[in-house]
């Protein structure tokens, strides 16, 4: 029994060994794979859109590494979930640079958690592509950013509803809240550099759903035009369902509608007109190179992909051309060549300036009565202006 | 202006008339703040999302949030709250609970995202020289007929005056004979209706998503509060409070307008409640 057993051993370690080899050899000659980490609002307000800006870059990385990877290495995406705030963030980032060695970070987060997240990024000295659009002026040695600022979508919008829609007495709506009253604030100067005037300006509390206060206001000021901005998603709804509810007429333009959300409402928010950098319906290959892969990817999984999302797919191929172009991860080395690289994306195309910010495309859209959203035209490649003015 | 300012205050009192009714009437003959009334609202809300997507007549959604609302919280009080009546403070946690199990369980089904129901009327009207929304001036007339509806049942029916007779004094109630479990039973189930056909009406205007309820649960709060257990308290406490709320945003402005409800709110409690 005892000889047996001490015999079969060889046996087995020869089986083990033969089985464990292709995974070995595979494993030697593969180099590293190069980390991207999303830290993104997997809960929290941001868990609507997260999924999306995930599945953006799964599809970016998965066509690169089909091409051959970049450097000879895979690219490999790693979501984090950032709970879509500052303390989320701080142990997401965390988690991505000790835990998981990232070699950069590339996503879209909320404001409060960006700016929790960025210093940690800074500290490690590791590359942090944000991908949503913001406020505008966030600046950091190893910080970029590919997604608007309000200078690119506020005055297009103004630009054209002065113009085309003779809009000379606005008033403007917003809820009342940072990011709100900031894109008020620069649609006012817009305004005021056109020659129109404000008849009012009114401000809704966040949990705040019923408008009337307000709606009587536009009605006793009657104004040509309203410019909005509420917080996103239901708001816009709430707003624009009883705006038409009242019997107002005049044209709207809305500085934080989406895609999505225009969709969701049905027909309550028809006629709003609104800029920004990605739409669906963007007319141009790349675009319709991108819808159908994501479709083929992810089927019935996928998440429409969206003006928070998208961006995420460029940043992605954006770092994986500077990485190539550099020759190296090194973060100093990756963050040099980045000024300069252009991707012709699904957006159109997107260079980073050197005061890491990227002029973009920008479109007019008009959400249509079925919810959808029409684009209009384009106003070519808008500048960001000065956002970083200290980077050299 | 004057004209849409009235119409502006009345309708909605109205709203909040009709929000806070389930909440009244739990509140009355249970002596427990329902915390899941928000909850109840949110899925009424939903059973108009479900109505139009069956393509259904936007007022059968009513139907159907009362119809559920009722289930869901008949269930609920034989299973739970029956058990906890001894625990006033208990019943706040199982209610609230209750509050964050529904809002999960619509999460879960329908997503964070916003859903769109189908409007029954989107139309303006004329009313004394001011262009007004139809649909505001529909609920007025609903919070008055609902508020009817209730004072009838209260005054005129059977179970209406073993209610109050719960009101009034349990024990002695109880003791002659009424049964006061099933009096409980029926009113949770009737309040949680009313909140579920409340958040049906409100579709048409605001957007419908998980937490819609919450806003409203606090202001429902407020006005239960302040109005004790009196149908015409409420209709004075939501005339009063809608009230100064829609002037003050419209004199002043909305951020103000918001926090009257609660200082009006506070002031009125340090006091007494509204008695008439």
């Amino acid at each position: 029994m005892r000889q047996t057993w001490t015999r079969s051993v060889p046996a087995v370690l020869v089986v083990l060994a033969v089985a464990m080899l292709p995974a070995g050899a595979v494993q030697s000659q593969e180099k590293k794979p190069i980390v991207i980490a999303i830290p993104v609002g997997l809960s929290g307000v941001n868990s609507v859109v997260a999924p999306a800006v995930v599945q953006s870059a799964e599809l970016a990385a998965e066509e690169i590494n089909a091409k051959g990877g970049v450097l000879g290495r895979k690219l490999q995406v790693m979501p984090l979930d950032d709970e879509s705030g500052p303390a989320g963030a701080v142990k997401a980032f965390n988690t991505a640079i000790r835990q998981h060695k990232a070699d950069s970070i590339i996503t879209m987060e909320t404001s409060a958690a960006r700016n929790a997240g960025a210093p940690i990024a800074d500290k490690a000295k590791t590359l942090f592509i944000y991908t949503s659009f913001y406020e505008g002026k966030a600046c950091g040695k190893n910080l970029f950013v590919n997604a608007w600022v309000p200078e690119q979508v506020v005055p297009p919008l103004i630009k054209y509803m002065t113009d085309e829609k003779k809009v000379k007495k606005w008033f403007a709506v917003g809820s009342d809240y940072a990011f709100g009253r900031g894109m008020i604030e620069s649609a006012k100067a817009t305004i005021k550099s056109m020659g129109g005037t404000l008849l009012g300006e009114e401000f809704q509390p966040l949990q705040q759903s019923d408008w009337t206060a307000i709606i009587s206001k536009i009605r006793a000021a009657n104004p040509d035009g309203i410019i909005y901005s509420t917080s996103g998603g239901g708001p816009n709804i709430d707003f624009m369902k009883q705006f038409k509810a009242a019997g107002l007429k005049m044209p709207v333009g809305s500085l934080s509608i989406d895609e999505l959300t225009a969709e969701a409402g049905g027909n309550a928010a028809e006629g709003v007109y609104y800029t920004g950098d990605y739409f669906t319906g963007l007319d141009n290959p790349e675009n319709k190179a991108f819808l159908d892969a994501m479709k083929k990817k992810f089927g019935g999984n996928l998440k429409t992909p969206n003006s928070l999302s998208e961006p995420e797919y460029d940043g992605v191929y954006a770092y994986a051309m500077a990485v190539e172009k550099a020759g190296s991860t090194d973060t100093d080395k990756v963050a040099q060549v980045l000024p300069g690289i252009v991707f012709k994306g699904p957006r159109g195309q997107v260079q980073m300036n050197k005061q890491h910010h990227a002029p973009l495309p920008v479109y007019l859209a008009q959400v249509q009565a079925d919810g959808k959203t029409k684009v209009l035209k384009g106003f070519g490649l808008v500048d960001p202006g000065n956002q970083c003015p200290n980077l050299k | 202006m004057l004209t849409t300012q009235l119409l502006d205050v009345v309708t909605t009192a109205g709203v909040l008339y009709i929000v806070a009714l389930g909440l009244l009437i739990v509140y009355g003959v249970l002596k427990i703040i329902n915390l899941a009334h928000g909850a109840f609202l949110a899925m009424g809300a939903y059973c108009a999302v479900v109505t139009t997507r069956l393509g259904w007549n936007p007022w059968t959604a009513l139907l159907l949030a009362f119809v559920i609302g009722v289930a869901i919280a008949a269930v609920v009080e034989w299973r739970v709250l029956s058990g906890l009546y001894a625990r006033p403070l208990d019943t706040i946690l199982a209610t609230w609970g209750l509050n964050i199990i529904v809002v999960q369980t619509i999460t879960l089904y329908f997503g964070r995202e916003i859903h769109f129901a189908e409007s029954a009327i989107g139309r303006a009207v004329d009313v004394g020289g001011a262009t007004y929304s139809a649909y505001r001036l529909v609920l007025l007339v609903i919070a008055l007929g609902l508020g009817g509806a209730v004072w009838l049942v209260m005054q005129r029916t059977q179970i209406g005056i073993v209610a109050r007779a719960v009101i009034m004094n349990e024990e002695l109630a109880q003791a002659l004979g009424i049964n006061t479990r099933l009096v409980r039973f029926i009113t949770f189930g009737l309040g949680a209706g009313l909140a579920a056909v409340s958040g049906a009406l409100l579709t048409p205007l605001i957007s419908v998503h998980p937490n819609l309820g919450v806003p409203w649960l606090i202001n429902a709060f407020m006005l239960v509060l302040v109005a004790g257990v009196s149908l015409v308290n409420l209709a004075v406490a939501a005339l009063l409070l809608g009230g100064a709320q829609v002037l003050v945003s419209s004199y002043g402005n909305p951020v103000l307008g918001s926090l009257t409800i609660v200082i009006l709110a506070v002031v009125i409690l340090r006091f007494r409640t509204i008695t008439i």
